[in-house]
């Protein structure tokens, strides 16, 4: 496996909903990394994606894959997306409706190879489905058919557009391994947009933390998202699920990002600023849990 | 049925078929440029494509007219240069019903590409696909009703002109003589046995290919015109 | 959550249990932590942190006489009692600044407590967290 840093430094000017955001992006990501670009909706993360896969251009900045120049401003180098050698997943899949699963597969591949497409086909068991049109696909097959596609073509790079966002919660953790073992498989540097915390710390190796438009955190996903201003041991981050209102109090349930139902007790002061799927951080002091065996 | 009859008739699917052939081939790449410019006259091209739909066809026949005549820049040069005269001949009115039906065959064309979503272009492009095969393999094949609506349209509007035809061809049997104007023709003469027939014929193909048109779109509400 | 604004004034250190003084308005407070990997750069004599503890954690007593473990005593009077159905909460205050403490509605029954009247606010040094306030420093 090549070593190939992927080096970015992009400035781009966004039109949110919100008025005119700037997007400044400087990091490198390690060959191999499985990296989540992680964020709440409309911080820059999936122009991000864009702007490496050469569909969007930044105002200006550099992107480096290895030694090969991406884009450079100053130096007005632009490679077109068809150069880059990378996998796409898009939000939507994008599967070419007038193709089959198999045909789609094929269109991918830049010289054509009956034998590695039935192979991908077998991986991502897509066997029985090969002569099916998109529109005859579940979510989740769609989704496994769009992988297989962006990995046909055997890219250095692949980008994941919030891969499992239209999917329920069962089919999230079986297509999350799915993701898991393609990376483990290919060694493909991989980078996913995604909002949801219980697949970042899943899959990812690396997590790069944008909040308007600006990289907050980045590092490991136990790093980026256990708090070192507060003293409490026993941090567990999650998503708050529900908020039950109990007068004088509120029981909140929060998932965690191993899936485990928590729930605890918060006061109106508490839930000031919160709402319903926010990304919270629970702790307690290591002298309150007991512990005891299981089974 | 005498031969004038069958004649008028088959000049008139010859005009309808080779009007569509030729927007076909450059409805195409208009529709396809007008769909995703970013170009900022766009709106004025645009606006010129469908004019044809709003004018009188006796503004377009005279402007045809006034282009094709000899003491014209063009019509000059086709008289002197290449020894041709369109005015009230069949290549004239060929040309003027590609200029009459061009916004017939572009519109739907845009329309069926426009509601494409912009991420299968993109796939295909990241899946280091050129714009070309793009535009054939992925995007065409995907819009196959708007194509047929594009194509069924022209066709019948084609076959449905009387002014800009009657202003640029007149009225010459084999020449320029298509039913619309026999029917007009027949009826000044008093032959309405006659008109009725090329009515019936004329009825019945439009009712035919808008049938068409309204049930390939009938899954798909993309297709809007007008 | 309660929070007060104090100012760390001692730490001792026994294995990696570390017994932090801290004082709120001239009043002492402990809090029982246990050491990081690595110690907490803000976790030093002098500097300004937040006591955090949980409404839950807050006892209250009244005409409190004899002698008690507890550090953590505050002097409050009552704002505002809520009542629910098995839980409520009494609102504090504590020097210039307010507290909420949540006790069962039968403790408060038993306790008689009306608006105005004084109370003693207790927590375990061992519920008590500290936070880093937002601008650390030497006040």
């Amino acid at each position: 496996m090549e070593n190939h840093l992927i080096h970015i430094d992009i400035e781009k000017l966004m039109h949110t909903a919100n008025g005119p955001m700037k997007l400044t992006v400087k990091t490198e990501i390690g060959s191999g990394e499985l990296v989540a670009l992680f964020g709440p909706s409309g911080a820059g993360k999936t122009t991000l994606l864009r702007i490496l896969s050469g569909l969007t251009d930044p105002d200006k900045g550099v992107v480096k894959f290895g030694d090969t120049v991406w884009y450079d401003s100053e130096k007005k180098i632009n490679l077109p997306s068809q150069q880059r050698n990378i996998g796409f997943m898009f939000q939507d899949y994008a599967l070419f409706p007038n193709m089959t699963v198999e045909e789609n597969i094929l269109f991918a591949q830049t010289v054509k190879d009956a034998k590695a497409a039935s192979e991908l086909i077998s991986i991502f068991g897509l066997n029985e489905l090969r002569k099916r049109k998109p529109s005859k696909l579940s979510g989740g097959q769609k989704q496994r058919v769009a992988l297989a596609r962006a990995l046909a073509r055997k890219p250095q790079l692949l980008l994941l557009d919030e891969p499992l966002s239209a999917l329920d919660a069962e089919m999230r953790v079986m297509l999350q391994d799915e993701i898991r073992h393609a990376h483990e498989l290919l060694g493909t540097t991989t980078i996913m947009v995604s909002h949801d915390l219980n697949e970042v710390f899943r899959l990812a190796s690396h997590v790069v933390m944008i909040e308007n438009g600006e990289i907050k955190k980045t590092g490991k996903p136990e790093t980026v998202f256990s708090d070192n201003t507060i003293s409490g041991k026993v941090q567990i981050t999650g998503q708050i699920a529900r908020i039950e209102r109990q007068d004088p109090i509120n029981i909140v349930t929060v998932i965690s990002g191993s899936n485990q139902i928590i729930k605890v007790i918060a006061f109106d002061s508490d839930l000031e600023n919160l709402k319903l799927g926010d990304q919270v951080m629970v702790y307690t002091k290591a002298f309150n849990p007991i512990i005891s065996k299981l089974g | 049925m005498d031969s004038s009859f069958i004649q008028t008739l088959l000049l008139t699917f010859k005009l309808a078929f080779l009007t569509t052939s030729i927007l076909l081939v450059i409805g195409l790449p208009i529709a396809r440029w007008l769909a995703y410019s970013k170009f900022r006259f766009k709106p004025l091209i645009e606006a010129l494509v469908s004019m044809p739909m709003v004018l009188p066809p006796s503004v377009i026949g005279y402007y045809m007219l006034v282009l094709y005549s000899p003491k014209e820049a063009f019509g000059s040069f086709l008289e002197n240069v290449l020894n041709v005269r369109l005015a009230f001949s069949f290549e004239g009115i060929l040309i003027a019903s590609v200029v009459f039906s061009l916004p017939f065959m572009v519109q739907p064309l845009q329309n069926g590409l426009r509601s494409l979503p912009d991420s299968l272009r993109e796939a295909s492009y990241t899946l280091g696909k050129s714009t070309l095969t793009t535009f054939f393999r992925v995007q065409l094949p995907n819009i196959k009703p708007s194509i047929i609506t594009a194509i069924a349209l022209t066709f019948a509007h084609t076959i449905g002109e009387f002014g800009v035809v009657l202003m640029v061809g007149g009225n010459m049997p084999g020449e320029t003589r298509v039913a619309s104007i026999a029917i007009y023709d027949e009826v000044q003469s008093l032959n309405f046995a006659t008109a009725n027939q090329y009515a019936i014929i004329l009825f019945i193909i439009s009712l035919v290919l808008l049938t068409t048109i309204y049930s390939v779109n009938k899954k798909q509400e993309a297709w809007k015109i007008i | 959550m309660n929070k007060l604004p104090a100012i760390i004034s001692s730490i001792q250190q026994s294995g990696t249990i570390l017994l932090v003084d801290a004082e709120v308005e001239g009043q002492g407070f402990s809090a029982l932590l246990i050491e990081s990997v690595s110690r907490l750069e803000w976790l030093e004599v002098g500097k300004s942190i937040d006591l955090v503890f949980k409404e839950t954690e807050v006892s209250l007593a009244r005409n409190l006489q004899g002698q008690i473990s507890m550090r953590n005593r505050m002097k409050c009077n009552v704002l505002k009692v809520h009542k629910g159905e098995l839980l409520s909460t009494i609102t504090l205050k504590f020097k210039s600044f307010t507290l909420v403490s949540a006790i069962t509605t039968r403790s408060i029954n038993n306790l008689k407590l009306e608006i105005g009247d004084e109370v003693d606010a207790l927590v375990k040094a061992n519920e008590v967290s500290l936070m880093k306030t937002p601008q650390a420093g030497i006040k």
